[in-house]
């Protein structure tokens, strides 16, 4: 079969336009979902058993489930329940800030698990309050050693950004599903998303490395 | 809130034939993943650019996409471009089978790195063959360092084997919708069958916990 990959150029703005929808929504769920996992994080490290348990429950569930039924739950049930409308980008944020709080909690909780229990010595020896032994000494050294993971839950989380697109959210993928349906040339339009999709995640899963090997060695921890 | 919830309305019947497919799926696709998956990281590891270049891509290609986008392009392009027509279960099995297979691989190599470079010196002064090296050095002592990592991306593909459910292959997703869309009862079907995904990984997961806990023990 012939194949046309002109046939892009003429809905590059229709692409385009997904494209900043996965973008946007990706970097909302970023920003909301590793602060989620922040404190998360120090939930489940916590002292108290409830608060710990109830972490425990949410961590476990969203990492043992498909992304994609999460999806459909808060799509189709949480209105429900609530009783209010959810805009579609209201949803997929919901959705996937809480895949991404989920994920990234895993990160931190062993970032602060690498930090030694002496630090928590000193800081009491030094009569710190608890606010200040997390904003002062945990949380730096914390986020600086969960960068590299981080980093790849943020890969992570930009990948599975495509299934918001089978509940009709006009992302990337939903634009170029749309569009090789209309015009019949799918192998031309979905490669051409695979690659756009590749050529963002791939630099980025590089960056970790570089992380890993240059940031952290040079910071010494 | 007005609600009432009705759990009767859920035929467990369809859930189960959907619950057998998404473990066929994810038994096939984990035979695939874990079998070839450690010919490909000798690949991307290999000293000829040649071998290594097209493996390197092969696996970046398949960790860097969405797996919705892989699986509906297997769908959509392969019968296209290669003009063969299987069925959808192959097609699903073949999606996750090669996604998996990318993400072992990485798996492999790593533990293929981390065998003790003393070892494959013992393998040279023993007189063993580079292929028997491989076979009687590398492979059980990667192998057994992997098995947490293969674990975990063998349950990952159990949850993005739901992704099959949009290219109509009938798997718990697929029944999910369906029944979400007869019964008008989306959120006890939902919930239930997210449960059920839970209940087959969580186990999992404990064990591969179970298994990193030993592993450190055993190293410290």
């Amino acid at each position: 079969m012939a194949l046309d990959f002109s046939i892009i150029l003429r809905f590059q703005e229709a692409l385009a336009l997904g494209l900043w929808m996965t973008i946007k929504l990706t970097l909302i769920c970023v920003v909301l979902g590793c602060s989620l996992g922040f404190l998360v994080g120090l939930a489940r490290t916590s002292r108290r058993s409830l608060l710990r348990a109830i972490s425990g429950v949410y961590v476990e569930f969203f990492r043992g489930t498909p992304v994609l039924i999460q999806l459909f739950w808060i799509f189709f049930c949480l209105p429900l329940i609530l009783g209010v409308e959810l805009s579609n980008l209201a949803s997929g944020v919901i959705a996937l800030t809480l895949y991404m709080g989920a994920i990234t909690s895993e990160t931190f909780r062993a970032s602060l698990k690498s930090i030694g229990p002496e630090q928590l010595d000193a800081c009491v020896a030094l009569g710190l309050p608890r606010r200040v032994q997390v904003t002062n000494v945990i949380l730096p050294q914390a986020v600086l050693r969960a960068v590299p993971t981080l980093l790849s839950n943020c890969v992570s989380l930009f990948k599975e950004s495509a299934l918001v697109s089978a509940v009709g959210m006009a992302d990337l993928m939903f634009v170029g599903q749309n569009i090789s349906n209309n015009t019949a040339r799918p192998v031309e339009v979905l490669t051409v998303v695979a690659i756009i999709y590749f050529v963002i995640a791939f630099p980025l899963t590089r960056a970790v490395t570089l992380v890993e090997r240059r940031v952290l060695a040079k910071l010494a921890i | 809130m007005g609600y009432s919830f009705d759990f009767q309305s859920i035929a467990f019947g369809p859930l189960l034939d959907g619950l057998a497919v998404t473990l066929q799926l994810t038994a096939t696709a984990n035979l695939i993943g874990v079998v070839l998956g450690f010919p490909l990281a000798l690949l991307i590891m290999s000293r000829f650019a040649p071998i290594r270049l097209p493996a390197m891509l092969f696996v970046e290609f398949f960790r860097c996409t969405p797996a919705i986008v892989q699986i509906v392009w297997f769908f959509y392009c392969v019968p296209m471009l290669f003009n063969v027509f299987l069925g959808s279960m192959t097609m699903g099995i073949l999606a996750l089978g090669l996604n998996l297979m990318a993400f072992n691989a990485e798996a492999y190599r790593a533990a293929i790195q981390a065998v003790p470079r003393e070892q494959l010196d013992a393998g040279i002064a023993l007189g063993l063959n580079p292929l028997q090296r491989t076979l009687y050095i590398v492979l059980p002592t990667a192998v057994r360092a992997s098995i947490p990592v293969l674990l975990t991306n063998g349950i990952g593909i159990f949850q993005q084997s739901a992704l099959v459910a949009i290219v109509a292959v009938q798997d718990l997703m697929y029944q999910a919708k369906t029944l979400a869309t007869e019964t008008y009862r989306p959120i006890e079907t939902f919930t239930i069958v997210a449960l059920v995904y839970f209940a087959v990984s969580f186990p999992i997961s404990q064990i591969v916990g179970f298994l990193e806990r030993r592993r450190q023990l055993m190293m410290s």
